[in-house]
């Protein structure tokens, strides 16, 4: 049996350990393709990890595309510990995905370097913030026991608010990114970073009610707004 | 605290031919030598013969090795050995990483020699960027509490505990009920050896009673369950006084219950009655009439209830056969969808039944039988045609259904139930006896339907599991679990408990406030707790987030 | 195990540890020998459907993950053949050709019995042509062609296609070596085989034992040539097996051969319908049942999916007989019960669900132990001690004792270890 030289393995005990924060983060060191193996559905050896990989890998292949890198780099393919020559064609498939889309920043992906790994920073820092872990964390429990109040949920629902967290997510953290070393008006703001004005204010009062951000002065008739001292 | 300086031995192996053959040792042993922190490097022919571990051991005394990569093959078949041989020379076992370069490189690269070496040089490049940060971890162990406790007093119950006290363990029984006995009290006769159930199970609840290893506990109800694996701290009430007690492994024969078919079939208790009420009747050897039909599948295999009860055919078989034995000019018809006589002698009996004169009609799910007065009509499914019983007494057959407890049980043990409410197996094929969490193990119709030969079969089974731990005496677990790297930034949510597989984690009240606390002993090291934590608190020994990531960045960094 | 002695909780057992000619402390396991060995025998663990060497692990999870020489085929054990290939390449030096068996006498103090089962052998049953009709096989032999570490990794092929693959690889490799023999004329008499055999029919050639060698060389290459040819295009049109009949209580619940019924087979011919779907989407199976016996864990569960999900069709009646077309696909003759109409389906292959049975030599077993065995050849138990055998201190497991799925084999396994203890503690 033999395959592509393609691949480096790292080993883990299971696909539940795959913390969002270390993908995102191995494609801002420059990985070009990122490939998680792990059990059958049903079959994991530890009970129900690869359920939560997959909650998490889906989450952040819809942050990282979001962010503008192809989501083909980023997979999650399952097989059993004894079909060696399943292993071999999802390393050989992913290797041959991965060469079409060439390296990272490359005409594949949305946005190309070095604005790429900008936006990457941004979405991991996204993705070690409470909101996404916290709602992609109680996933299989609200899918399958419910919230506290009884209130079940279906996965499609989930996914629809986790889509709009990460939308959400990336843009406060874009905003707190480009507040970094100025200050700036909503309008500024909204042409640089491409949010519709309407959208940027809204998430300006939002970061400004938690204390993230302040009013700094008001510069004909428009708020400047800057980091907040101590959120 | 002052970091140690690095000193990272590398010992590269050839196994023979088998990576020699396809790559260049001595040119990784070279590589290897120029990379960060690595003191020490050497080729040998087999690492892991006699010769390569004792230089291994030499490294670690001569050169003062404080951490040692092997690049050879597996950990699954040599990590153990070579853990081993660091430990016999003083060395933190935990301290040893082993990079594969002969299943993951040399044997499925064998013709592309350049290629091969570049990966090889990454592979070990990764292995030692993450050597670098590597633990010292010790084995945890911790002692078992040599008693066990069994919930439920039917048949299941009573002989898992007798069980284990012949072998000697001391067992706490507890049966809700004001008697032991569970279901097989109310029952008839049992197939296939047409014993009396009554006698069956007043000689195995005579045989708990007297013994002197079991203290039993009838009308008792569980209140509070703390602990885990060799500590389970268990509060319970009996007749009115409450005790509390120390186990070390609990074994769930909480049995089953019965669904009553309201509003089926004319289900009335008297003339339409469940084959659990004939049980009864034949009990008494009183039998109405000499027209019987039996349904089959009544609130089973249907939308509501999918599954199927396993027992009831051999049920209703067995009580056909009594009802043609006591009454030879009966009619009996069993209306089935498919006959569940599975094995040798479910099987046998069937065949029994037909030789005496049973009939058997199989009906359409679609066109179900209708129960009239003093007639069954049924749509005969492979004669494909209308047929009109007449009937004197119509028996249902309504499946085991999960027990009223059982939620309740579950909740208070952290197991975990399945769609049916039934308990849940860690394995379905190969841990078919134990719950996910450790030291709670499980029988009898607990787990799903099951007649007396399999009830007595699986609780044997649960005693022998459970017998593990208790003489052992204690337990002892690989440290690759999950640990604080940061407790500080805990904040006790409780998100990790949820997710926790192996209920390994709690939530607990200290002076910091609340901070979840790892159940070492529990803990399996998935790192799904370490995957998820918002605050970054927790972290997997050996698999740290540092230590995945300078396996990715020592990779990128070439 | 040759020879028991003694009683509960005190047996002597005579136990013989056949060599297996390599040294299990020096193997690793590396495989050079079995790649090297020059012997190919069938392979017994994928039904014979498969090729392994005369040195081979049984299968690759296999533990100890130690190598044996098969003695019957190696060639340095069969007389007047040097080979020792094996022992040249094996650099850990672990092939010992002299070991030899050894005998071990060990004291315990109770024996389970877990030796397992056999399958019914389909060939009894001539109707259904097991053994005749190529493309009709038997479900384990089905299991292995289903899976990915199987002699066809896992894409389903009709045992003929299978063999017309074998006949064109023989048959090139035959004709590889009759062109060369050719060659050696060509090169002698400087000439082309076609002209010589032109010249040769035209009798201009005549003399010469040679010359009518060379003739007959050259007409069984064009012969050869032409049958390759064909076998080439056929082979060309081979697909993957997408129509499957699952035939089902094959050798059970038959009171010509065992009356029982065979417990397990309903669930593996539904898994290995899905399996087959989930491989190749084309699948289209069907099941031929008397009662689909759906009687464990989120088995009804599992057959429903089958059905709804997967489109498997559960056809309620026994089938009749199987014959084939000219095509070699199984016919299946049978009495769809439910409408009471008989039909024919023709597939691709037809996979009987075939019964398990008491292992061979299990009355040997039985007879050195002391055991009485039932009348189904089975361990011989009471349904209340299901573990204990006739004689105490003897347990069994497994189907040994009747038909039984996994997980009812692994925990009458711990069962059987917690009825040993108490034996050894001397409660049994």
């Amino acid at each position: 049996m033999q395959y592509t030289t393609d691949i480096r393995v790292i080993r883990l005990m299971c696909t539940g350990r795959m913390d969002p924060v270390i993908m995102a983060d191995a494609f801002i060191h420059g990985l070009d393709g990122l490939l998680v193996l792990g059990c059958l559905f049903g079959e994991c050896h530890y009970v129900s990890g690869n359920f939560n990989a997959r909650h998490k890998i889906n989450m952040t292949g819809e942050m990282l595309a979001y962010a503008g890198m192809n989501p083909g780099r980023l997979s999650f393919r399952n097989l059993s510990s004894a079909e060696s020559e399943l292993f071999v064609k999802h390393v050989t498939d992913f290797s041959t995905e991965i060469r079409e889309l060439g390296p990272l920043g490359g005409e594949a992906d949305k946005v190309p370097l070095p604005k790429l790994k900008e936006n990457l920073e941004i979405a991991k820092t996204a993705l070690a913030g409470p909101k996404l872990r916290w709602v992609v964390g109680k996933k299989p429990v609200f899918v399958d026991t419910g919230n506290k109040y009884h209130e079940v949920f279906t996965e499609h629902e989930i996914n629809r608010t986790l889509s709009g967290i990460v939308i959400d997510e990336m843009a406060t953290h874009s905003i707190l990114a480009a507040l970094q070393n100025k200050s700036a008006s909503v309008k500024q703001l909204a042409k640089e970073l491409e949010i519709p004005p309407p959208e940027t204010l809204k998430y300006i009062l939002g970061l400004k009610r938690r204390g993230f951000v302040e009013m700094e002065s008001v510069k004909d008739h428009t708020p400047l707004y800057k980091l907040g001292a101590s959120p | 605290m002052e970091k140690e300086e690095l000193r990272i031995g590398v010992f590269v192996c050839k196994c023979g031919s088998n990576i020699a053959g396809y790559l260049d040792v001595e040119a990784l042993d070279e590589y290897a030598s120029a990379l960060p922190n690595v003191v020490f490097t050497q080729w040998n022919l087999y690492t892991c013969s006699d010769v390569g571990l004792d230089e291994i051991k030499k490294g670690i005394k001569e050169q003062n090795l404080n951490r040692v990569v092997v690049a050879s093959c597996s950990p699954r078949t040599h990590e153990p050995l070579f853990r081993s041989i660091c430990a016999e020379a003083e060395l933190n076992p935990y301290l040893f990483e082993m990079v594969n370069i002969r299943d993951q490189c040399s044997w499925v690269h064998m013709n592309e020699r350049e290629p091969a070496m570049a990966k090889a040089r990454d592979l070990i490049r990764m292995g030692v960027a993450k050597a670098a940060l590597l633990e010292p971890q010790e084995i945890i162990t911790s002692e078992v509490e040599v008693r066990a406790l069994v919930i439920g007093g039917g048949i299941a119950g009573l002989t898992a505990a007798t069980s284990l006290a012949n072998r000697g363990f001391p067992v706490i029984l507890l049966e809700k009920e004001k008697e032991l006995g569970g279901m097989l009290r109310s029952l008839n006769r049992l197939a296939p050896m047409d014993v009396d159930a009554s006698e069956v199970i007043s000689k195995k609840i005579k045989e708990a009673e007297d013994h002197p290893n079991i203290d039993v506990y009838t009308g008792a109800a569980i209140d509070k369950v703390e602990g885990f694996i060799g500590k389970f701290d268990v509060t319970f009430s009996a007749n009115g006084t409450t005790k509390d007690v120390r186990l070390g492994v609990v074994i769930i024969a909480t049995g089953a219950g019965n669904l009553v078919p309201e509003g089926m079939y004319q289900y009335d208790g008297q003339k339409v009655i469940t084959q659990w009420e004939l049980e009864e009747k034949l009990k008494i050897g009183k039998i109405d009439g000499n027209n019987v039909v039996m349904i089959q599948c009544v609130g089973a295999r249907s939308a509501e209830r999918q599954y199927c009860s396993r027992i009831c055919c051999a049920v209703a078989i067995k009580n056909a056969i009594l009802i043609k034995q006591m009454n030879p000019a009966a009619k009996v018809y069993i209306l089935y969808r498919d006959i569940m006589a599975y094995g040798v002698e479910n099987e046998e009996e069937l065949r029994k039944a037909k030789q005496l004169g049973v009939r058997f009609v199989k009906y359409d799910p679609e066109r179900p039988p209708v129960v009239e007065e003093d007639k069954v009509t049924v749509f005969h499914h492979l004669m494909g045609k209308e047929l009109e019983l007449p009937q004197d007494m119509v028996v249902l057959s309504t499946p085991l259904i999960a027990s009223e407890d059982a939620v309740k049980i579950a909740n208070l043990f952290r197991v975990t139930l399945d769609e049916n409410k039934f308990f849940l197996e860690a394995h379905v094929k190969l841990r078919p006896l134990d719950c996910a969490t450790d030291g709670i193990f499980l029988c009898g119709s607990a787990h799903y339907p099951k007649d007396v030969r399999e009830s007595i079969l699986q609780a044997l089974g649960a005693a022998s599991r459970a017998s593990i731990p208790l003489a052992q005496g204690e337990i002892k677990i690989e440290p690759i679990i999950s640990t604080f790297v940061d407790r500080d930034a805990c904040r006790g949510c409780g998100l990790c408990v949820a997710l926790c597989p192996y209920g390994a984690l709690e939530i607990e009240e200290t002076d910091e406030g609340r901070k979840a606390n790892i159940i070492t002993v529990a803990c399996k090291g998935c790192g799904v707790c370490a995957a998820t934590c918002f605050r970054h608190a927790l972290g997997i020994n050996s698999f740290t987030d540092e230590q995945i990531q300078a396996q990715i960045h020592g990779f990128l960094a070439a | 195990m040759e020879k028991v002695t003694g009683s509960n909780g005190d047996f002597a057992v005579t136990v013989r540890k056949k060599a297996r000619y390599v040294d299990e402390d020096l193997c690793t396991g590396c495989g050079a020998c079995a790649e090297k060995c020059p012997t190919t025998v069938p392979d017994e663990f994928n039904m014979g459907l498969g090729k392994r060497k005369a040195i081979y692990k049984y299968y690759t999870q296999g533990i100890p993950s130690t190598f044996c020489i098969d003695a019957v085929h190696c060639r340095t054990f069969q007389k007047g053949k040097k080979c020792g290939v094996c022992e040249k390449i094996c650099q850990a030096k672990a092939i010992d050709y002299k070991q030899e068996d050894k005998i071990l006498e060990l004291k315990v103090g109770a024996i389970v019995l877990a030796v397992g089962y056999d399958l019914f052998d389909a060939a009894k049953l001539p109707e259904y042509g097991y053994g005749r009709i190529t493309n009709v096989i038997n479900a384990l032999e089905f299991e292995r062609l289903l899976s990915a570490s199987g002699p066809t990794e896992g894409h389903v092929e009709r045992l003929s296609d299978l063999r017309d693959h074998e006949l064109i690889h023989s048959g090139e490799k035959k004709l590889k070596k009759a062109t060369k023999t050719l060659g050696k004329y060509e090169k002698k008499h400087k000439k082309s085989s076609a002209d010589f055999y032109k010249e040769f029919t035209a009798g201009n050639i005549s003399d010469g034992d040679e010359f009518a060698k060379w003739a007959k060389q050259y007409e069984s290459v064009q012969e050869a040539t032409k049958k390759l040819e064909a076998l080439k295009a056929k082979a060309e049109k081979f697909d993957v097996a997408t129509r499957l009949a699952f035939i089902q209580c094959v050798g059970s619940r038959d009171f010509r051969f065992n009356k029982y019924c065979s417990s397990y087979c309903c669930m593996h011919s539904i898994k290995e319908a899905m399996i087959a779907k989930d491989h190749e989407a084309r699948t289209d199976a069907y099941i031929f049942n008397m009662d689909l016996r759906t009687v464990g864990k989120g088995f009804e569960e599992y057959k429903v999916r089958g059905a709804e999900k997967t489109g498997l069709n559960y056809v309620r009646g026994r089938v009749a007989e199987i014959t084939q077309d000219e095509n070699e696909n199984p016919i299946i003759w049978y009495e769809e019960t439910t409408s009471q109409t008989p039909k024919s389906l023709t597939v691709d292959l037809a996979i009987l669900a075939v019964a398990c049975e008491a292992p061979k030599g299990i009355e040997k077993i039985a007879e050195m132990v002391g055991v009485e065995l039932d009348h189904n050849r089975f361990f011989k138990t009471d349904p209340l001690n299901p573990l204990d055998t006739t004689v105490p201190g003897i347990f069994v497991c497994g189907c040994a004792q009747g038909p039984m799925d996994i997980p009812e084999s692994v925990a009458q396994a711990s069962s059987a270890a917690s009825r040993a203890a108490e034996a050894v503690a001397g409660k049994a």
